[in-house]
C-alpha cells in the first residue's frame, strides 16, 4: 500500500517477541542520546581512562618502548591491585557523568507530555517500561566500566602468562561486580529522580543534591556519634567500599562492608519504590 | 452496519465489572454484550467513561468482575488485550522532542511490528489521517488539531481490532472535526476494526455510533441499538397542554405512545412508528382537551440520552 493512497489497513504480517519488546524502549532513547553529536563526542571521551590503562599494560609488557622511553623495567610492579583500583575509579568518574545527562530526559520526556498512557496501553507493563530504561544505562554504562576493565584484566593476563589471572581473580570479581553494582545503582537512582523532577537541570541538580547532602548528614552523624556510622549515608563512600572489600582491601570507614551493601540496596528499593509511585499510567487520587 | 454475528464474540463483554479508586466505587456491576462496529460510550461528566475505558486497558484493576474484548479476558490475558487495542486519551499524549513519523513508529514498534514494517505503515497512517506533510515535524511544535490527529495515527498504526477513542473531537474546530468524524466512519466502514467512542458530544456520537452505551454515575443507564432505533422510526413528540389533564396521558399511553416525561402541563413521549400526529390530535379532541404547542421530531440519540438520565438503569 502507497502512502499515496491515502488509506489504511490491519497489520497481519509478523511480530515482535513480547519478551524483548522493552528494548525497542531502549534503543529509541540510545539513538535520542546520540543525535546530539556533543555528546557523541563526551561518549567517546569516557573510554580514554579505560584506553589509558591499556596502554599502560602494552607499554609495561615491552621491553623495547620501555627502554627507549628511559622508564624503569620494574614498571611491571606497578599493576598490583592498586593500578586496578585507581584505574576503577577513573572509569565510574565518567560513567557517572554520562548517567547525569542521559538519565534526566528518559522518563520526565514521557511524563511531561502524557506519553505514559500509550506506552502502557500497548503490551508492555510498567516492569517492562522501567527495565527498557535501565536498559539504556546499563548499555552506555557498560563499555566504558566492566567491559573495558575485564578487556584491560584479560589483556593483562594474556601478557603476564602462567597464573597470573588466577592468582588476581578478584581484580576480575571487583570490575564486573563493582561496576554493575554501581550500574544498577545509579540507574534507579538517576530514573528515579527522572521521575518526579521534570526540569531536566533539576533533576542533575537534585541527584548531586542526594548524593552531597546525605554525604553532609553522614559527617554530622560521624561528628555527633564520634563514629563512622554515619558513612551509611554516604552513597559514594558505600560504593567505594563495596569496591574496596571485592578488591579484598580494607575500607576506609573500618565498618562491616555488609553495611554498606545494605545502604546500596536501600537506596535501590527506594529508587524503585518512588518509580512505582510515580509511574502510572493514570493517577489514583485516594 | 450493525453486526449481529452469532459466531463472533461480542466486541465487549462487560461481566459485573466493578472498579474502586481510592476506595470510592467509580463503576458499579457493569453488564452488558456491545456487538456493534462502532459503540458509542456516553456520559454526563464523571459518569465513569473514561475510567471504563482505562479499565479496559488494564490501567485501574477490576474491584469485581471482568472485561472481555474481543473474547479475550482483561484478567489474565490483558496484554494480548493492548496488543488488539489502538487507544487515542482524551488529553495530550505524546513524545515533546519526537518527530511525527519517529513518534508513531516507536508506538507502532512497541505493539510488536518490527521496524521495517512500522515505519511503512507509520508513514502510511500519517497520511491517512492528513498529517504526511508535517510527518517530519517535532509533535511538540503541532496544533491541538493535528495532535489528536497523530494520536489517532498512533491508535491505529498497528492495525487494531479495537480502536478506543476517548473525547477524538475535544478541542477541534469545525473543518477538523468533520475530518476526524470521517476518518471515524471510514475506519469503521472499512468493517475490520471495532470502534468504542466515548465523547460528550451526542452528535458526534449519532453520526459514528450504531450502538450506544450511556452511564451515569458509575452505572448502566441504558444501552441503545441505534441502528434499530433508526429502523423502528419512532417519533418524539413534545406536548404542551392548555390545563394539566391526567386522562389525556393515559389515552396516549393505550394509544401504544411511552410517556418519558410528565408534569401538570407538559408531556413528553416516544411515538410508534404505526402511530401518527392525527392520532394523538383525534385523542386530544376525544377528551376535549386544548394543545397549546406541538412538537414532533424523530427519536434522536438526545432523546434517548435525556430519558437514560431521568430513569434509573436498564435498557432504553
Amino acid at each position: 500500500m502507497a502512502v499515496y493512497e491515502r488509506t489504511w489497513k490491519p497489520y497481519s504480517g509478523p511480530l515482535t517477541p513480547v519478551r524483548s519488546r522493552f528494548l525497542v524502549v531502549t534503543r529509541y532513547a540510545i539513538a535520542d542520546a546520540f543525535a546530539s553529536r556533543l555528546f557523541t563526542a563526551f561518549y567517546a571521551i569516557c573510554f580514554l581512562p579505560s584506553l589509558v590503562g591499556l596502554f599502560f599494560i602494552y607499554l609495561s609488557h615491552n621491553v623495547t618502548l620501555l627502554e627507549k622511553l628511559g622508564m624503569p623495567m620494574d614498571l611491571m610492579n606497578a599493576l598490583t591491585s592498586q593500578f586496578f583500583m585507581v584505574l576503577f575509579g577513573w572509569q565510574a568518574l565518567p560513567a557517572f557523568l554520562v548517567a547525569l545527562i542521559v538519565s534526566p530526559s528518559l522518563i520526565s520526556a514521557d511524563l511531561a507530555n502524557g506519553a505514559l498512557p500509550l506506552y502502557l496501553g500497548r503490551p508492555i507493563d510498567r516492569p517492562d517500561y522501567v527495565l527498557g530504561k535501565a536498559a539504556v544505562l546499563a548499555i552506555l554504562l557498560s563499555p566504558m566500566t566492566w567491559v573495558m576493565g575485564l578487556t584491560i584484566f584479560g589483556l593483562q593476563a594474556y601478557l603476564e602468562g602462567g597464573s597470573w589471572w588466577i592468582d588476581n581473580y578478584r581484580i576480575a570479581l571487583a570490575y564486573l561486580v563493582g561496576h554493575l553494582t554501581w550500574i544498577v545503582v545509579i540507574s534507579m537512582l538517576t530514573l528515579a529522580i527522572s521521575a518526579w523532577v521534570r526540569f531536566k537541570p533539576a533533576a542533575r541538580g537534585a541527584l548531586f543534591g542526594i548524593i552531597f547532602i546525605l554525604a553532609g548528614f553522614g559527617t554530622a552523624v560521624n561528628g555527633v556519634t564520634r563514629t563512622s556510622w554515619g558513612d551509611l549515608f554516604n552513597l559514594v563512600r558505600s560504593i567505594n567500599s563495596v569496591v574496596l572489600s571485592l578488591f579484598g582491601a580494607p575500607t576506609p570507614s573500618g565498618l562491616p562492608v555488609v553495611f554498606n551493601w545494605l545502604t546500596l540496596i536501600t537506596v535501590t528499593l527506594l529508587s524503585i519504590g518512588l518509580l512505582n509511585r510515580k509511574l502510572r499510567a493514570h493517577e489514583v487520587i485516594t | 452496519m450493525i453486526e449481529h454475528q452469532t459466531t463472533s464474540p461480542p466486541a465487549i463483554e462487560l461481566d459485573g465489572l466493578s472498579v474502586s479508586l481510592g476506595g470510592r466505587p467509580i463503576l458499579t456491576d457493569l453488564r452488558a454484550s456491545l456487538k456493534g462496529r462502532a459503540i458509542g460510550l456516553l456520559g454526563p461528566n464523571g459518569a465513569g467513561k473514561t475510567t471504563l475505558l482505562r479499565t479496559m486497558l488494564g490501567f485501574y484493576r477490576p474491584f469485581i468482575g471482568d472485561v472481555n474484548v474481543l473474547g479475550l479476558s482483561l484478567r489474565g490475558e490483558a496484554k494480548q488485550l493492548r496488543a488488539n487495542v489502538g487507544y487515542m486519551p482524551e488529553n495530550d499524549a505524546f513524545v515533546a522532542g519526537m518527530t511525527a513519523i519517529h513518534f508513531v513508529r516507536l508506538m507502532a514498534e512497541l505493539s510488536g511490528l518490527p521496524p521495517e514494517p512500522a515505519l511503512e505503515r507509520s508513514h502510511e497512517a500519517l497520511f491517512y489521517v492528513g498529517l504526511g506533510e508535517a510527518r517530519y515535524r517535532k509533535v511538540g511544535t503541532f496544533s491541538t488539531g493535528m495532535k489528536q490527529m497523530v494520536k489517532l495515527a498512533q491508535a491505529l498504526v498497528h492495525g487494531p481490532t479495537l480502536l478506543m477513542l476517548d473525547e477524538p473531537t475535544n478541542g477541534l474546530d469545525p473543518p477538523a472535526r468533520k475530518r476526524m468524524l470521517d476518518l471515524i466512519r471510514d475506519i469503521r466502514d472499512r468493517g475490520e476494526t471495532h470502534l468504542l467512542v466515548s465523547s460528550h458530544l451526542l452528535r458526534d456520537v449519532e453520526s459514528v455510533c450504531d450502538e450506544v452505551i450511556i452511564l451515569k454515575q458509575g452505572l448502566i443507564a441504558a444501552t441503545c441499538d441505534l441502528e434499530a432505533e433508526r429502523r423502528a422510526n419512532r417519533s418524539f413528540v413534545e406536548i404542551e397542554l392548555q390545563s394539566p389533564e391526567p386522562a389525556f396521558a393515559e389515552a396516549l399511553t393505550e394509544l401504544g405512545c411511552e410517556l418519558a416525561v410528565q408534569d401538570t402541563t407538559r408531556l413528553k413521549l416516544v411515538m410508534p412508528g404505526d402511530r401518527s400526529v392525527r392520532d394523538l390530535y383525534t385523542a386530544a379532541e376525544r377528551l376535549g382537551v386544548g394543545i397549546r404547542h406541538l412538537d414532533i421530531k424523530r427519536d434522536s440519540l438526545q432523546d434517548i440520552f435525556l430519558r437514560a438520565m431521568e430513569v434509573n438503569h436498564g435498557s432504553v
